[in-house]
């Protein structure tokens, strides 16, 4: 609870911060907001041009670009301490001072940034996902709610797995940066679509070892009521665990590079 | 039982180095950083840890602070192992970096403060009550409402220092605090320092290059060289080891005739200054005046001690540091 605490105290100090320029922060929205909706254009031409993508129609197609933007933009909003620049971060010392307070390395990282210009992002993301909704005619029910909520709340965990893998190649003094940006912002790209459009290696790569589609696009499937190649839809709770379980496999690699960080000096 | 107890402390660091041909291997090299270094420090003492750059001292803070694992060897902080029980012992010590600001940057220091407050858990009446306290004596209370940004270095020290000691720390690591600071900043800092010490007892471990320091707060001193502790004592002792010289400054009406002076004495030319070098060990300095007033009608003179920083260089140079 207490982590809790500090950690919403964090946010509304880092937020002040950010408040002290207004011109910059309103103008950075803004250049976020036109970058997304540019990313949501893209969505809307292909669809002036093919009716369907496989068995997706254009709603379909919004509606997944929506839950991805939502979810990754929500992820990089609040755990903007993670998906930014962890290299840097060793850099400048600021690692050393986390380990000079009584608290978790983990949640000091998560407590040092946050990037509200993304809710310009989020904006976008929940507008393509409303008119998503109303092309398809998705009727929410309650266990569709839940089922949205749990895959965007693991989505943003997968996300941050895959961040903290930049973060221990940075403590082992590799960049990583290109190789990790595949498949964060790679993943983020390639599954705003339905994975079933791509060829076998990719939907591997992000069925399983960044599974996007475990966690977004099988709930995704379900909500829209579209088959789910003849598995049952109840299964589509269990999936987006694979978020779940990434991130914490990934706490404990970063756990351990920690101490590997503190063995070895700075 | 003293407060701080360390033994055997060993670290070392590989450092990879690009060979001049090749790309991909790398030559390795190992820098002991810490050999088997030792100490006990005492509730209450305001120690000087000196040495020249690369020596150790900023790996024996870190490791101290908790920030880093010793290769081998045992340290006990205030009951704690630093590097095992870190939140547990963190949350009584407070660590100022001279060239590195912990405080948030773009936000009133106020802001800072109470985040601080939370990380520590400290309590809320507790928390004013030290705030208050501090920020008088740091004198920051026209400041609180100020970003961290918008401050002179001077006020960023004290800021800083202020935000170390809210949690009212039983150990202080200081490294560099005075460094880029103006004469006055330099001097409030220190009185500070010196009542912090004395009246709450907090323990205080200063890392410094500026001798003026340590000459004004600490009774003692030690010195790390290589990686090794080379003394360990009071200040004004290991001085007197190195502050075997004397310089004297004469003018005189007209040229003056030293044939009189002894070899072993150095003579240097100033303009109409005549700069003399002696040791008072071969020549007493009753007799050294002596022969100058031989030498011709004098004008002026000045007797000088030897620099501090001078006898510091001297001490490095002669332990081969």
């Amino acid at each position: 609870m207490n982590t809790v605490k500090l950690y919403l105290h964090s946010m509304k100090m880092l937020l002040k911060s950010q408040l002290q320029y207004p011109w910059s922060f309103c103008l950075q929205t803004i250049a976020q907001i036109v970058m997304e909706g540019g990313e949501m254009m893209a969505v809307l031409l292909i669809l002036n041009r093919f009716q369907a993508l496989n068995q997706w129609t254009g709603g379909d197609l919004l509606f997944f670009f929506g839950i991805m933007s939502i979810t990754f933009y929500l992820t990089e909003c609040f755990g903007r301490g993670i998906t930014g620049n962890f290299a840097a971060l060793i850099r400048s010392g600021n690692l050393d001072t986390f380990f000079l307070r009584p608290r978790g390395i983990m949640t000091q990282v998560l407590c040092h940034a946050i990037d509200p210009r993304r809710i310009g992002c989020i904006a976008v993301g929940a507008a393509a996902l409303a008119l998503g909704c109303r092309e398809s005619g998705v009727i929410w029910t309650v266990p569709k709610i839940f089922l949205f909520t749990e895959a965007v709340f693991f989505g943003m965990l997968l996300i941050l797995g895959l961040f903290l893998i930049e973060a221990v190649f940075a403590v082992h003094s590799v960049k990583s940066i290109e190789l990790v940006n595949a498949v964060t912002y790679g993943g983020r790209s390639a599954c705003q679509y339905p994975i079933d459009i791509y060829p076998g290696p990719l939907r591997v790569l992000f069925g399983t070892l960044a599974p996007f589609a475990l966690v977004l696009h099988v709930p995704a499937t379900v909500i829209l009521d579209k088959p789910l190649m003849g598995m049952d839809g109840a299964i589509a709770f269990l999936c987006p665990m694979a978020g779940l379980m990434f991130f914490i496999i990934m706490y404990f690699v970063f756990q351990k590079a920690m101490k590997y960080y503190r063995s070895t000096g700075s | 039982m003293h407060f701080i107890e360390v033994e055997h402390l060993n670290k070392s660091f590989t450092v990879r180095k690009k060979r001049e041909k090749g790309h991909f291997l790398r030559e390795k090299t190992v820098i002991h950083a810490l050999q088997d270094v030792s100490f006990s420090i005492d509730k209450g003492e305001l120690v000087g840890y000196i040495g020249p750059n690369g020596a150790g001292k900023s790996t024996s803070v870190k490791i101290l602070s908790g920030i880093l694992t010793p290769d081998s060897g045992c340290a006990n902080v205030g009951g704690f192992t630093p590097w095992k029980d870190r939140k547990n012992h963190v949350q009584h010590i407070g660590v100022v970096f001279g060239q590195r600001m912990q405080l948030w940057w773009d936000v009133p220091i106020l802001d800072s403060y109470q985040l601080l407050r939370d990380i520590y858990k400290v309590e809320r009446n507790a928390f004013e009550k030290r705030l208050e306290e501090l920020a008088d004596a740091l004198d920051l209370t026209s400041l609180l409402h100020t970003p961290l940004r918008l401050m002179s270095l001077g006020q960023r020290m004290r800021a800083e220092l202020c935000g170390s000691l809210l949690h009212s720390p039983k150990l202080l690591f200081l490294d560099e605090p005075t460094i880029g600071l103006d004469a006055v900043s330099k001097l409030k800092l220190r009185e500070f320092l010196q009542k912090e010490n004395k009246e709450k007892g907090t323990t205080i471990l200063l890392t410094t290059h500026d001798m003026e320091d340590i000459a004004a707060l600490c009774s003692r001193v030690m010195v790390l060289g290589h990686g090794k502790k080379l003394y360990d004592g009071h200040l004004p002792e290991l001085l007197a080891r190195y502050d075997t010289q004397r310089t004297i400054n004469v003018r005189y009406d007209a040229d003056p005739d030293f044939s009189a002076l002894p070899d072993s004495c150095s003579l240097q030319k100033d303009g109409d200054n005549y700069i003399i070098t002696y040791a008072p060990e071969t020549i007493p300095t009753a007799e050294m005046l002596a022969l100058l007033q031989k030498a011709g009608s004098m004008q002026e003179m000045t007797a000088q001690s030897q620099n501090i920083d001078h006898l510091i260089a001297r001490m490095y140079k002669e332990m081969d540091l």
